[in-house]
């Protein structure tokens, strides 16, 4: 099956007179580990809680595994969703919260469940455990259901190192082991860049960045050099941002050649560099000039 | 479903057991002095249409005697209530007030079926329970039901089909004010304040005409109705049949006293009668399946909006 | 087996720092020809890395001919590498321990060798790639 995981066309979502999103366009590959990064109410909850079915679009549309997330339960019974804070019933033990999992969902992996909950006691009261045991139990029950597509909403607030580094684990095992897509957003960008292959930046509703993070990563490169007025630089496409500092000058752009001017050091940029410098301010939305369009990597 | 909904109305369901058998020891003990009362003075010869001699006083003693429990009885149409301020409220407004509905609404069911099965189910173990509760009341009003009839205020509201129907209402209107108030404290009020209302409303301004009262005329010193109805209003009338004011009854009766005549004699020298309106015993289960269609009507409408509300939450 | 760790500071992608682990642990004799590697759940339940990026590294493997996968079974060393390079290895040590020994002269200390070290290498592929 080809149908992409998640297609957003033109997908605005408004809140009384607010939008959260707005016309976002977006498809996200198979099988990819999609970190959705951005600052806080950039949108990110709002994407995956339309992708969830939690939320009906106000303009455009969204797409999740070929259906519409709101109107099929068959799309939910493939998706396995954890909201922020990972909501749980909190005087369910937790024997009773796989249960309910059980019975809500046609095709239901104990084993898979089971496996992430080692060192848990099925008999404790959801509200006893630990932030990360919630944690664990809530990606239990996403995984459980052998989902194609997962969404994490968060996933990592409030876990110290140790429980964040153990549900980074059972998440990439569970997915090998599903073969699922997955988005995880976050607005730590650390906490996720040793995963993912794809990213999607999201400011104020918009898309700043998007593709896949090798490509970006290859094509994007860190000058250094004495300050001086700049023209084109051969080898640069475009400048995405500009530094200066003393005499020295710094400009993060995106490369389509080799640097050959030698007043310039080139090194490469870092995941995290690089989302900063989309996010920036300067880089606010204006109506798309044909220079200005940005830019869309499909992996 | 059944699972679900059982796991997480569990307390509830107990709750509603051990009410019943609260009910029901209560509704044993206090009717031990009724039933007794009733064998030891005969009152059974004085079941309409029997009449001997000495009902007339024996009847009104037995039921003021017991006339405080009566009353007591009639707070019992609070129950049905219950099921809406303590299940059908917080069904909806706990899960968006806790966030929990990002877990139940994102597994493998749709909303509209997990809302429909949990109200379906529930429904139906609250007409079970609301039905054992009418059978117990039904039981220890029997005496009374005999002597005073059912259709009247003091036992419509607490026997029959229509204690199940309420029942149905209070669900439908808390699960429906959860959904639009999204809150559990404020949906519960809601649904209090709305029942309450609505039952007010039917009982006195719709159930009275339900179908045309009968019309009685009789003597203007009569007592009032047959035992049995329903009097929905009893009024003196002169004999051009215009209906006389507490101020001309009183006048009437000053007259009298300074003629030095006896006020009931004079009154009827003068051609007045009593005009009763009234609707008769016999009437009991039309008027309980009315009321009770009507309140089941009532509460399917309402799950419907809720089922096409609960696609637009939280929206 | 061969465990691999992974240093997300380097600049180098998770995939290039597998191969390369595979590879130096085969010039270092640590893995032979018939040794299996971990298999790809393994690796990323213990590095929690992106399983595209593990399945990835053993597919470039396989490319170079170092490595075959074996369906059900797993994936097992297929070929060392050159001798040959063992050789040029023992000529790069001396060389670099005759280096080493003159950095230590000049006064440099242990976390000074590698800041240059590793600023150089980062120049110098920057300088390959652009």
């Amino acid at each position: 099956m080809s149908t992409p995981p998640l297609v957003a066309q033109g997908l605005g979502k408004r809140f009384r007179r607010d939008w959260a999103l707005r016309d976002l366009t977006l498809s996200i590959p198979k099988g990819a580990v999609v970190g959705l990064a951005g600052p806080n109410a950039a949108g990110k909850s709002t994407l995956l809680s339309l992708a969830a079915g939690m939320l009906a679009p106000s303009a455009g549309s969204i797409s999740v595994l070929g259906g519409d997330p709101l109107a099929s339960p068959e799309v939910l019974g493939e998706v396995g969703y954890v909201a922020q804070g990972a909501p749980l019933y909190r005087s369910f033990r937790v024997a009773d919260t796989i249960e309910y999992a059980r019975h809500t969902n046609s095709r239901w992996d104990r084993e898979i469940a089971v496996e992430l909950l080692t060192r848990i006691d099925s008999r404790a009261k959801v509200g006893t455990l630990s932030a990360g045991e919630r944690a664990r139990l809530a990606l239990a029950l996403a995984l459980g259901k052998r989902p194609r597509l997962v969404l994490l909403d968060e996933p990592f607030a409030s876990l110290d190192p140790l429980a964040a580094r153990e549900l980074l684990q059972l998440l990439m095992d569970g997915v090998a082991e599903l073969g699922a897509t997955v988005i995880v957003a976050s607005h730590v960008v650390a906490d996720i860049q040793r995963v993912c292959d794809h990213i999607v930046l999201l400011s104020s509703g918009c898309v700043r960045l998007e593709g896949d993070v090798e490509e970006l990563l290859e094509s994007h490169r860190l000058l250094t050099g004495p300050r001086r007025p700049l023209g084109a630089i051969r080898g640069v496409r475009e400048v995405v941002r500009e530094r200066y500092s003393g005499r020295q000058l710094t400009l993060l752009a995106i490369t389509d050649g080799p640097i050959v001017d030698p007043s310039w050091t080139v090194d490469p940029v870092s995941l995290e560099e690089l989302l900063l410098a989309y996010m920036a301010p300067e880089r606010l939305p204006t109506p798309p000039t044909p220079e200005r369009v940005p830019l869309r990597w499909h992996g | 479903m059944a699972w679900v909904t059982w796991r997480q109305h569990r307390s509830q369901g107990l709750g509603a057991l051990g009410l019943l058998v609260a009910l029901a020891v209560a509704a044993v003990l206090t009717h031990l002095p009724i039933g007794s009362a009733f064998d030891r003075d005969s009152l059974s010869a004085c079941v309409p249409p029997a009449a001997r001699t000495g009902c007339d006083l024996i009847v009104p003693h037995f039921e003021g005697q017991f006339g405080g429990l009566v009353t007591a009885t009639r707070f019992l149409a609070l129950l049905p209530l219950l099921a809406g301020v303590f299940v059908g409220a917080p069904l909806i407004a706990r899960e968006l007030e806790f966030g929990t509905y990002r877990f139940a609404w994102t597994q493998g069911v749709s909303r509209r079926r997990w809302l429909l099965s949990k109200t379906a189910l529930l429904a139906a173990g609250i007409v079970v329970a609301a039905g054992v509760a009418s059978l117990v009341v039904m039981w220890w009003r029997s005496p009374f039901d005999a002597l005073e009839g059912r259709i009247g205020p003091n036992g419509f509201d607490v026997e029959g089909i229509v204690v199940p129907a309420y029942a149905l209402f209070a669900l439908a209107l808390g699960v429906l004010a959860g959904l639009v108030f999204r809150r559990t404290v404020a949906a519960m009020t809601a649904t209090l304040v709305a029942f309450a209302a609505t039952r007010f409303l039917v009982s006195d301004f719709v159930r009275p005409h339900f179908m045309a009262p009968l019309h009685r005329v009789i003597a203007a010193t009569a007592a009032g109705g047959a035992p049995g109805d329903w009097v929905l209003s009893n009024t003196l009338v002169d004999a051009g049949g215009r209906r006389i004011t507490a101020g001309r009854e009183d006048l009437a009766v000053l007259h009298a006293q300074q003629a030095g005549i006896d006020p009931h004699t004079y009154i009827l020298t003068l051609g007045w009668r009593r005009v009763i309106s009234y609707q008769p015993a016999g009437r009991f289960w039309t008027f309980q399946l009315l009321e009770a269609g009507l309140y089941a009507g009532l509460a399917v409408a309402l799950v419907v909006v809720a089922l096409w509300l609960v696609r637009r939450t939280p929206a | 087996m061969i465990e691999f760790h992974l240093d997300p500071q380097s600049g180098v992608a998770t995939y290039l720092q597998i191969v390369r682990q595979v590879k130096d642990a085969l010039r270092l004799g640590t893995l032979d020809v018939g040794d299996q590697l971990p298999t790809v759940r393994e690796v990323v339940a213990d590095l929690a890395v992106n399983p595209n990026t593990v399945a990835k590294a053993y597919r470039d493997l396989e490319r170079e001919g170092l490595v075959v996968a074996q369906q059900g079974r797993g994936t097992f060393i297929a070929n060392t590498l050159a001798p040959a390079s063992l050789q040029h290895h023992a000529e790069l040590r001396a060389e670099l321990e005759r280096w080493l020994a003159s950095a230590l002269r000049a006064g440099l200390d242990e976390e000074s060798i590698r800041a240059l070290i590793s600023t150089t290498l980062r120049e110098h592929q920057a300088r390959r790639v652009a």
